[in-house]
């Protein structure tokens, strides 16, 4: 059997592997330097859940439905005098609302759940701690969170229209 | 060696600079943190850039260990004991919800809940599955928890098995 004839001169496959090489060191990097430079996240991306007080009823949903048991709400109930009415009004108080994000695994139930829009995901995700009693987020933190909310996105202009716009819309149609 | 204060400021500094951009990380990648963990360690996300340098030859060549994905009773003997296996000083980054506390496995008969109950850990990284930013700057958290070590010449100290412990927790 002849041997088979090399095709080139020889250090060929070492020039073209030298090609590629700098073929690469002259192309720009995809590297996102992310200590200097924030990455832009989209603005439905999951990082930390942030708490709006005041929306709060203490409705206890989002306790009981989290997979994983990492909120802790405390409450009590406190009576309001309202003048003209028949009897005293009761309302919960929130005393204590702390999330633990060691436990959390970001499902998003809590979100979900809450009829009166009181928690928000925010994509903050630097929160690192050297302790882990510090991944519990008090009601003070979490409300810090929601400086990091991103607004709403805008509607689809090719949706249905909602409850509210349509309803509107026959009211002002019918005066 | 006791140095007096005034030569062993700028020594410690040189020796905690060293230290903390020359990691070399034992990547223990147990579950879906490990996905991230490879991110972080390829072209978009690159940690090799804050001095940590993947794919140690073993525990004995470490310095740094990310116990990323979920630790299992079954497992936990292996960890502890690669744990021991690596030489002073090491450090530990508990990567994801799974090695932090257990996370959404906390009730599981077979997870260890939380990779703290076998060994000590520097740094915790909340997530499920935390961003390979958050990888960053849990990193960059350990960097400046190294460059504040009290170390000389003698090493750095570690705690002791008794201190490892938290105080128990006081009721609401």
């Amino acid at each position: 059997m002849t041997t088979p004839e090399k095709n080139g001169f020889p250090g060929k496959g070492l020039i073209k592997g030298l090609g590629i090489t700098l073929k690469t060191m002259v192309s720009r990097a995809g590297t996102q330097q992310y200590p200097d430079v924030e990455p832009e996240l989209p603005a439905r991306s999951r990082g930390v859940i942030g708490l709006m007080e005041s929306n709060c009823t203490v409705c206890m949903l989002c306790a009981r439905e989290c997979p994983d048991w990492c909120i802790y709400i405390d409450s009590h109930k406190e009576t309001v005098e309202v003048p003209g009415a028949a009897r005293a009004r009761q309302r919960n108080v929130l005393d204590r609302f702390d999330i633990d994000f060691s436990l959390c695994m970001y499902c998003g139930i809590c979100i979900e759940v809450c009829p009166f829009d009181a928690l928000f995901w925010a994509p903050d995700f630097a929160y690192a701690e050297g302790d882990i009693r510090n991944l519990l987020h008090d009601r003070g933190r979490l409300g810090e969170h929601m400086a990091g909310v991103p607004a709403p996105p805008p509607h689809d202009p090719n949706g249905e229209p909602s409850k509210e716009e349509s309803t509107a819309a026959k009211k002002g149609g019918a005066r | 060696m006791e140095l007096p204060q005034v030569l062993g400021e700028p020594i410690r500094f040189i020796l905690n600079w060293g230290r903390k951009y020359s990691l070399w990380v034992f990547n223990f990648g147990l579950a879906c943190c490990a996905i991230e963990f490879i991110a972080t360690s390829m072209g978009r996300h690159d940690f090799i850039r804050l001095g940590v340098i993947p794919f140690a030859h073993g525990p004995r060549q470490a310095d740094l260990m990310v116990v990323s994905g979920t630790v299992t009773d079954k497992m936990a003997p292996a960890i502890k004991r690669l744990y021991d296996q690596m030489p002073e000083p090491k450090y530990v980054i508990s990567f994801g919800a799974c090695s932090n506390c257990g996370g959404p496995y906390w009730d599981s008969y077979s997870v260890t809940k939380g990779v703290d109950q076998l060994i000590p850990v520097d740094v915790y990284v909340p997530g499920c599955p935390p961003r390979p930013e958050a990888l960053l700057h849990g990193i960059v958290k350990l960097q400046e928890k190294i460059a504040a070590e009290q170390s000389g010449f003698g090493g750095v100290r570690r705690k002791s098995a008794a201190e490892l412990n938290a105080p128990l927790v006081s009721p609401p």
